[in-house]
C-alpha cells in the first residue's frame, strides 16, 4: 500500500476549517500514513483558471513541483485544489510545448515542474489506496447512532472525462466511508447538488440559495448532519448556515463534519483532538458515545 | 479577434461547434433554477450567433452538471471558463475577484493567514503557514494579477 503522500492544504483551510487539516492528521496517523508538511506552498491557482490559464497553470505547477521534490504523490483535502491541481498535472504532462512555457515562468522562483507524480484527493486516497476493509480494521467506536447524509461537491468528481473517480451522477464512495464508521448514510433530494461557493463573490443571494436548499434536503431526510470532503463546501454549509437561514428564512441547524471529523470518532479518538470549536453548528456529542 | 474564432483557437473552446441547442446544460443547471438571468444554453447560443459575452457568465457555479449531461459532449463548463477568461483580456478583472487577487499577490494565499489563523494552529497542534512572495512573481511574470 502507498502510505506516503506530500500534503497540501491550500488556502481555506488554514484561513477557516484548521478543524479539517487536525482530524485528517490524527486519522492518518492512526491508519500508518505519513504526510509531509508544505507549509510554504500557498494557493493551488485555482481562480486564475477564470483569469488567465498561464498564471494558473504555473501556480499549480509550483505546488506540484513540491510534491516532485519530495518524490511523493500529492494529497489534498479541498475539492478546489483537487480539480485545479489534477487537471493542470495532466494537461501539463500531455503538451510538452505548454510545460516547457510553464517552466520558463518557474525558472523565475528557480523550480522546475517534471511530471513525476500524481493528485489524490483525500477521500480517493481513503477509498483507493488505504481500502474499506483497512479502515474497517480501526473502527474501536462504530457510530451506529449516527445518520449522516454525504455530500460529494463537485470537484472531487467532475469533469469525469479527466478524474475519472467513482461515478459523477451517483457515487458511492463518500457513502461506504460513511458506513463504515458505523453510522447511516442517509440518502436524500438532489444529492449531487453543489454548494453554491464559487458564486458567492458574484451574486451572494443565488449562492446563498442554492446552500439552503441542500440544507432543506437533509433535514427533510432526517440526517442528524451533513458530511464534506471540502472545506469550502464545508464553510458555505456550515459558517454560512446562518446567512443561508437569512436568504431563505428557514431555521435548518444541521451540524457539518469533515470526513475525517466522523472516521476519528469512530476510531476512538478524543473529541478534544478534533477541532470541534471550529464547527459553527455544534453536533450533539451524545450521539457519538457507545450505548 | 471574433470571438468564435477565439474559442476555435483552443481545444476545448472548438466544442461549442458540437452544441445543437437542446438545453440539457440549462435544465440541470442550479445556478439556471434560482437565477433567470443565468441560461448556459443562451450564453452558448449568444457566442455562436452574436459573437458575444455579456456578464452572466459570471454566475456559472463551475459544478460541471451541464458538461457532464451534454448528449453531444460540448465541454459547456469549460467552454464558459474559457469566455470569462477572454472577457477578463478585453475588459480585466471583474471588481468582486480583485479582492482574492490582491490577497494572492500580497501574500500567496486567497485569504491573508495571520497570526490569529496561525495560533489556533498551534493550540490544535499543526504547523504555521507561511507567506510567499514566488506567488507574486509568477503572476506579475504572466501578467495576470491586477494592475
Amino acid at each position: 500500500m502507498k502510505n506516503r503522500y506530500a500534503y497540501f492544504i491550500g488556502c481555506t483551510i488554514p484561513f477557516r476549517a484548521s478543524n479539517y487539516d487536525q482530524a485528517t492528521k490524527k486519522v492518518a496517523e492512526k491508519l500508518g500514513i505519513e504526510l509531509t508538511d508544505l507549509p510554504d506552498a500557498g494557493c493551488c491557482g485555482l481562480y486564475f483558471e477564470l483569469i488567465n490559464e498561464m498564471t494558473y497553470l504555473s501556480m499549480a505547477a509550483r505546488v506540484l513541483s513540491m510534491a516532485e521534490e519530495k518524490k511523493l504523490d500529492l494529497m489534498v483535502l479541498c475539492n478546489g485544489c483537487n480539480g485545479s491541481l489534477y487537471r493542470a498535472n495532466k494537461k501539463l504532462k500531455e503538451n510538452p510545448e505548454l510545460k516547457d512555457k510553464v517552466n520558463e515562468v518557474l525558472a523565475e522562483v528557480g523550480r522546475e515542474y517534471k511530471g513525476t507524480i500524481e493528485v489524490k484527493h483525500l477521500i480517493r486516497v481513503l477509498y483507493e489506496d488505504v481500502g474499506i476493509e483497512r479502515i474497517r480494521e480501526k473502527i474501536t467506536n462504530p457510530l451506529t447512532n449516527v445518520k449522516a447524509a454525504a455530500h460529494y461537491g463537485c470537484h472531487l468528481l467532475k469533469p469525469s472525462e479527466e478524474i475519472m473517480f467513482d461515478d459523477p451522477h451517483n457515487p458511492v464512495s463518500l457513502d461506504r466511508l460513511i458506513e463504515v464508521t458505523g453510522a447511516k448514510s442517509v440518502d436524500y433530494y438532489d444529492k449531487q447538488q453543489c454548494c453554491g461557493g464559487y458564486v458567492l463573490a458574484a451574486d451572494a443571494k443565488t449562492a446563498y440559495r442554492m446552500t439552503g436548499e441542500k440544507l432543506a434536503h437533509v433535514k427533510a431526510a432526517g440526517a442528524d448532519m451533513l458530511i464534506t470532503g471540502c472545506p469550502f463546501c464545508n464553510v458555505m454549509y456550515d459558517a454560512n448556515q446562518k446567512a443561508a437561514e437569512t436568504e431563505t428564512g428557514q431555521q435548518y441547524k444541521i451540524p457539518v463534519l469533515h470526513y475525517p471529523q466522523l472516521l476519528a470518532l469512530a476510531m476512538g479518538i478524543d473529541a478534544k483532538e478534533l477541532g470541534f470549536e471550529q464547527n459553527r453548528v455544534r453536533p450533539d456529542m451524545k450521539l457519538f458515545l457507545k450505548e | 479577434m471574433d470571438l468564435r474564432e477565439e474559442l476555435k483557437s483552443e481545444i476545448d473552446g472548438k466544442t461549442i461547434s458540437y452544441c445543437f441547442s437542446c438545453g440539457m446544460c440549462t435544465g440541470g443547471c442550479p445556478s439556471a433554477r434560482l437565477n433567470e438571468k443565468y441560461n448556459p444554453r443562451r450564453i452558448l447560443h449568444r457566442a455562436v450567433i452574436e459573437g458575444k459575452i455579456e456578464n452572466d457568465i459570471w454566475l456559472c457555479t463551475n459544478c460541471y452538471t451541464c458538461q457532464e449531461r451534454c448528449p453531444t459532449k460540448t465541454k459547456v463548463a469549460d467552454i464558459i471558463s474559457f469566455m470569462r477568461r477572454i472577457y477578463v483580456k478585453e475588459k480585466g478583472i471583474p471588481e468582486f475577484i480583485k479582492p482574492l487577487v490582491t490577497n494572492l499577490q500580497n501574500c500567496g494565499f486567497t485569504a491573508p493567514i495571520g497570526e490569529l489563523e496561525n495560533k489556533r494552529r498551534e493550540r490544535m497542534g499543526l504547523p504555521p503557514m507561511k507567506t510567499n512572495d514566488e506567488i507574486r512573481k509568477i503572476i506579475e511574470k504572466t501578467g495576470g494579477g491586477v494592475k
